[in-house]
């Protein structure tokens, strides 16, 4: 179960990455703004947020 | 920090000796973490989310809160902290043992368990955020100054979609810290499960 866990965390961070990365490719250059980039950053840093949490939740002693 | 319950109900927490005083704690430290990252959001040039000018917006009422910002600031960031302790003592209280009898995997004590069900509640409140209170309360204030909301926070002012997902990412934020800091596990170490005495012991 925790292997489990830990690897679905290890997705969803590499996930984030992914749509992190794509989102700063597609964002221009300051004062322009794009839907789509600026959506993907915001969707690929929950992700790492999500997965950064499953990962203390799983090295927190019990 | 760490702290046995002296209702001798076996449950012990990461801070606090009571699932009150956790979830205050708790909820200090979520509210804050996340109201800090909201402020930093344009540094990954996403909408900055400012809910404590937000707030201030409400309470001290525009034109006066853009003509003295500094006191819908410090106004609504009173209010801000105060909402965002008190969800997560009714986090503590109400919702977490609630879960934990409902939803059979997140019944037992375990950090893990404990995460999730801070990141169901942020999500929870990231809903209430954006259906309610911005486009019924927000909306209506910044309208006239050329920034809408939109429905389900689609459409603030310049921004579209993203905003409703930057919305997320600082629910998410608070969820996450919520939930790793307000954590009871067995005092005696193993696994335990929610039970309807459990969450009445705790109190």
């Amino acid at each position: 179960m925790a292997a489990r866990t830990m690897m679905a965390a290890a997705g969803l961070f590499v996930l984030g990455l992914i749509l992190l990365i794509a989102g700063a490719v597609i964002e221009p250059a300051a004062p322009a703004i794009s839907q789509s980039g600026e959506s993907l950053i915001a969707l690929g840093l929950t992700f790492i947020a999500i997965a950064v949490g499953f990962f203390f939740a799983w090295a927190a002693p019990s | 920090m760490e702290g046995e319950d002296s209702s001798n109900s076996g449950v012990k927490y990461l801070v606090g000796k009571t699932a009150g005083k956790s979830g205050v704690i708790a909820g200090l430290v979520a509210t804050h973490i996340a109201t800090i990252f909201g402020l930093w959001f344009y540094g990954a040039r996403l909408p900055k989310f400012d809910f404590p000018s937000l707030n201030g917006y409400i309470y001290v009422g525009l034109p006066f809160g853009f003509t003295h910002p500094d006191v819908a600031f410090v106004v609504g960031g009173v209010f801000h902290y105060v909402d965002g302790i008190l969800f997560g003592l009714i986090f503590a209280l109400v919702v977490s043992p609630m879960m934990g009898r409902i939803i059979k995997p997140l019944a037992a004590m375990t950090p893990t368990a404990n995460y999730i069900k801070g990141l169901i509640w942020g999500w929870t409140l990231w809903i209430i955020s954006s259906a309610l209170w911005m486009p019924l309360l927000i909306g209506p204030i910044l309208a006239p100054y050329g920034a809408p909301v939109g429905t389900f926070l689609t459409s603030f002012g310049p921004y579209g979609v993203q905003a409703l997902l930057a919305n997320l990412l600082w629910h998410t934020i608070w969820g996450a810290n919520l939930g790793l800091i307000f954590s009871p596990r067995p005092a005696s170490g193993g696994v335990r499960s929610w039970t309807r005495a459990t969450a009445a012991e705790m109190r």
